[in-house]
């Protein structure tokens, strides 16, 4: 019937299909009937056997009925009234001891939920006012060696692009930035998005370091604390920094010097109109404030678990701000944000069904929004360029698809994943390359309506991080610390390594290296080989989930509690 | 004999026809709504609960309840006719349980006015009202032939009683306990808005109604055969509505006796009672006070506080069990403890709370306010179970003369089998 129903939507006019989905309907329906028609016979004459059972019996026992001669039994009647006493005793007992077994072993749940917290937090973030601070206030509290670098520029092999001149107003919002938008060869130079330039998972920089320790702070150029949790990862446009940060308090964008970890300024993401009064619920593990920023070098632009979507120009002033609707998600939204151009794509798959925008860099505006035949996601889009054109590509349960990113029209999908997709897709070597936990990891040929699993594994699955591809190498990282590398083209597996704790941060390549940055904070460096060639385990020594951000000659990490700039000193 | 067997042929038949009367005549209960006409010949399934009827009709079932009460009495007090009993209580079957769904009842009815008294949003109806309080008043007068000769549940275990055995009284009594817990809960649960715990476990709804789960068909059909050899083991051991049926008819102004006139201490009926509520003529013996009972009855009038106070502290401490069978509180801990299940289409309730535009927060305050009146009700309960124990015990160590067999007055279901066994006036038919 479903595959009939199918093929009524494609053939809507084909009355034949019609007539057989009717006939089909009409023959289940009477099974169905006819089943119940069946069990009530069936009820009744057991019921009325049960009546003839039940007269038979009084018949027989009135048949066979004789009074009973009377019997002197002597009873002991005060044995029998304690035999009573203790028996009433025992069920005091057991009912006793059920009620214990209730008191003690069974927690309140409630408890955990903090009601007036939550509502406190609401309140809190209903009163808060727009607010830019400048914090550029020097080094006062930082550690020696999170001197900033004053000499780094100069050793840098890239120029930041131009920053627009911040203003020091207040609630001001700011005029959208002029300038054009950065074209590929500017955006391969930069790391304004989630897993790099066009959310690859491959940077360009050089030099980068492959030895560091906190500790002694070996090659930690500076380290700040990080006011806010937010499990998204830093994005670098010249030489700032963004991140943002969110919790039952309210939600913040913050922007650093890079070189320095002086933070330029912040800026509360409040008063935007639809957004819920009350913060959606998510878990811990995925937070408020999961999704990365990106930005082209005009702006940046955040979107959070509550469905506020917001566009600042680099000196904090918002330009436009939006509410898609709070995402129906269990866990919260995760999904990051990539631009091309004039356009803003948001990968919006949630319980109550997918789609994808392309929204308006300049405006805020809905360009284009694409319905989506998926169920929720926690994976984000990234930009693969097929043929000469670029297409966004997204993986979802089912369906990894491509669409086009001036229309928004599907170009091609296929239907290989399953469960709760978190790690985004990959491309390169002419595929791209998709994977989740409890499903497959699928190597697919593009191709407009003719798309095709080329090879498929389900050895090594990632729950969260995602998969990267470089120089005809794939590399996927999982969650319980296995990394793996397969020829990009065969499937073929290269080799694997055994971490000691499991990535939820996406493997990056840079400088020719793999960088693995583990839950526990321990980097696995490797060469981009076909052999495995372990060039390096520096730690952190805290844990993380976020995904390293580069820059020429330096690494930067966002940990748990502290922000890293590690460079080779 | 072949008269006896012709007879009882008749009234089998009799009884076919009546229950498929019955059956058939539920298709005659009013519609709130008028079914659609299909065309296709298609035939509405029946409902699975029994249908709203109209006023005149919960008024006329008030009437049928009234007029078997009083038939039950006439045949106990004036026929002393166990046979006139039986044929009441079969068309009480037929008509309160297979015409009527068994609903209402008033052993449900405990739970309305549970839910009435405590939840004033709630309001009762007339007829759950009556049918709630007319067999306790009938009881004050007569005992309990509602038991007897009205309940259909009592009715469907008693045609079923084969071969009773005599159970030792440590059994009768502590199992006796369980209708006073089972009460309780039901009260707590009806109360607190949770659930209708007496009509959701009732093993013999689903006969009447045909539309039982299979383990409730499990567990009435247990129930049944369990009858077959221990007899009404529901009405005895279970039945919540029995233990207010079981005060009130100790105050009866009049109640069944064994025999019509005076005892002649023949002991015949002495095992008559399926249900092993006939107490016997006490002796010299059995009344000797020792001070081991004085000394029993002082510790256990001295256990009473502390019995309650531990069930009513026990009870409090049991509340955050007690209070997850509250569908607000278990959607509330399933949210908290798995909020995936968000993502679940199948599950119905999840899914009703998120279209309904109720906050979390909202979901969690109200369940925190249904488990602190959970609390208070669970609390209380405990301290009842504690002084229903305190008086179980207490009761075995108080003794009363009697010099007759006679049935217990709180237990009796005034049935009438054993008025059968006493000879007295029936001097003439014993040749």
């Amino acid at each position: 019937m479903t595959t009939l129903l199918e093929r009524l939507e494609e053939e809507p006019n084909n009355d034949a299909l019609k007539t057989e989905i009717r006939n089909l309907d009409l023959l289940a329906r009477k099974a169905f009937f006819n089943n119940q028609w069946q069990i009530n016979t069936g009820a009744l004459l057991l019921l009325i056997s049960a009546i003839i059972f039940g007269i038979a019996l009084n018949v027989r026992q009135k048949l066979v009925f004789q009074i009973e001669i009377p019997q002197v039994i002597e009873k002991n009647d005060f044995h029998l009234r304690s035999l009573v006493q203790r028996g009433i005793l025992i069920v005091g007992a057991i009912v006793l001891f059920l009620a214990l077994g209730a008191s003690f072993y069974t927690k309140d749940y409630l408890q955990s939920f903090n009601i007036a917290e939550s509502q406190a937090g609401l309140a809190e973030v209903a009163v808060e006012q727009i607010e830019i601070v400048e914090v550029n206030t020097g080094t006062e509290g930082m550690r020696p060696f999170e001197q900033p670098a004053v000499t780094e520029l100069a050793s840098e092999d890239i120029e930041p692009s131009p920053l627009p001149e911040m203003v020091d107003e207040a609630g001001q919002v700011a005029v959208r930035p002029e300038g054009t938008f950065p074209d590929l060869e500017s955006i391969l130079k930069q790391h304004g998005t989630f897993r790099g330039p066009l959310a690859r998972g491959v940077s360009f920089h050089k030099n980068i370091p492959v030895v560091w320790k906190p500790a002694d702070g070996t090659n930690i150029i500076w380290k700040t604390p990080l006011p806010k949790n937010g499990n998204n990862s830093p994005v670098i446009w010249g030489d700032r920094l963004f991140l943002a940060g969110a919790d039952g308090g309210g939600k913040i964008i913050y922007c650093y010097n890079r070189h320095s970890g002086t933070l330029l300024w912040q800026k509360v993401v409040n008063n935007i109109p639809g957004s819920p009064a009350q913060s959606p619920k998510v878990t811990d593990d995925t937070g408020l404030s999961a999704p990365t920023l990106t930005t082209d070098g005009l702006s940046v632009y955040a979107i959070f678990a509550t469905g506020d979507i917001i566009s600042l120009d680099l000196s904090g002033k918002e330009v436009w701000s939006r509410n898609l609707g709070v995402p129906d998600n269990h866990y919260g939204h995760s999904s990051s944000l990539v631009s091309w151009k004039e356009k803003l794509f948001v990968q919006y798959d949630t319980n109550l069904g997918g789609k994808v925008m392309a929204l308006d860099c300049r405006t805020g505006q809905t360009i284009w929004e694409t319905e989506r035949e998926v169920k929720i996601s926690w994976s984000s889009p990234i930009l693969a360029s097929v043929g000469d054109k670029l297409q966004l590509v997204l993986a979802s349960d089912p369906l990894v698809a491509a669409y086009d990113l001036d229309s928004g029209k599907e170009l091609w999908s296929v239907d290989c994943m399953m469960g709760e997709v978190g790690p985004a897709p990959a491309w390169g070597s002419g595929l791209v390359f998709a994977a989740n936990e409890y499903a497959k990891l699928v190597a697919i040929r593009p191709g407009t309506n003719a798309a095709a699993i080329v090879w498929e594994s389900n050895e090594y699955l990632p729950e969260v991080a995602s998969p990267v591809v470089a120089d005809g190498l794939l590399f996927i990282g999982t969650s319980y610390g296995v990394l793996a590398a397969y020829d990009a083209q065969s499937g073929e597996k290269h080799w694997e390594h055994e971490c000691s704790g499991g990535f939820y941060a996406s493997p990056m390549v840079a400088d020719g290296k793999l960088y693995a940055l583990d839950m526990e904070g321990v980097m696995h460096i490797f060469k981009v080989d076909k052999e495995k060639t372990l060039i390096g385990e520096p730690e952190l020594g805290e844990e993380t989930v976020a995904t390293p951000a580069f820059a020429p000659g330096k690494i930067y990490i966002r940990g748990e509690k502290n922000l890293y700039c590690i460079g080779n000193e | 004999m072949s008269t006896i067997k012709n007879r009882l042929n008749l009234w089998g038949n009799l009884i076919l026809v009546l229950c498929l009367t019955a059956w058939n005549a539920t298709s005659f209960a009013q519609q709130r709504f008028p079914k659609p006409d299909f065309e296709s010949g298609y035939v509405q399934p029946h409902p699975t609960t029994p249908e709203p009827r109209a006023l005149w009709l919960e008024y006329s079932d008030v009437l049928v309840l009234i007029i078997v009460l009083a038939l039950a009495a006439w045949f106990v007090f004036k026929r002393r006719s166990r046979r006139g009993i039986l044929w009441v209580s079969v068309f009480a079957l037929a008509y309160f349980g297979f015409y009527r769904e068994g609903c209402i009842c008033p052993i449900g009815s405990v739970q309305n006015v549970a839910l009435s008294l405590f939840q004033p949003e709630y309001v009762i109806s007339l007829t759950v009202l009556a049918f709630f309080i007319i067999p306790l008043i009938v009881s004050l007068f007569f005992g309990r032939i509602f038991c007897a000769a009205a309940c259909p549940l009592g009715a469907v275990q008693d045609l079923l009683v084969y071969n009773p055995i005599t159970l030792a009284p440590w059994v009768n009594k502590s199992l006796g306990l369980i209708p006073y817990l089972y009460l309780g809960l039901a009260v707590l649960f009806a109360a607190t808005g949770t659930d209708f715990l007496i009509c959701r476990y009732d093993p013999f709804v689903g006969f009447f109604r045909m539309d039982a789960s299979f383990l409730m068909i499990v567990l009435g059909v247990s129930f049944l055969l369990i009858g077959l050899f221990i007899a009404r083991p529901y009405c005895r051991f279970l039945c919540p509505y029995g233990v207010l049926l079981n005060w009130t008819s100790r105050f009866s102004k009049w109640h069944l006796t064994i025999t019509p006139a005076e005892c002649i201490d023949c002991k015949l009926c002495e095992n008559s009672c399926p249900f092993d509520v006939i107490e016997q003529p006490t002796t010299s013996q059995s009344i000797r006070k020792t001070k081991a009972d004085t000394r029993r009855f002082v510790t256990y009038a001295l256990m009473i506080p502390l019995l309650v106070g531990t069930g009513a502290y026990l009870g409090g401490k049991s509340h955050v069990f007690m209070s997850g069978a509250h569908p607000d509180v278990e959607l509330a801990e399933l949210l908290i403890t798995q909020p995936e299940v968000e993502n679940d289409p199948d599950n119905i309730d999840v899914q009703t709370f998120l279209a309904s535009g109720k906050t979390m927060p909202e979901l969690v305050e109200a369940a925190v306010n249904i488990r602190r009146e959970f609390y208070t009700g669970s609390a209380i309960l405990g301290g009842f179970l504690g002084l229903v124990l305190g008086f179980f015990l207490i009761n075995q160590v108080i003794f009363s003369t009697r010099e007759i067999y006679e049935p217990n007055k709180g237990n009796c279901f005034s049935c009438g089998r054993c008025m059968d066994y006493c000879p007295v006036g029936k001097e003439p038919f014993l040749t």
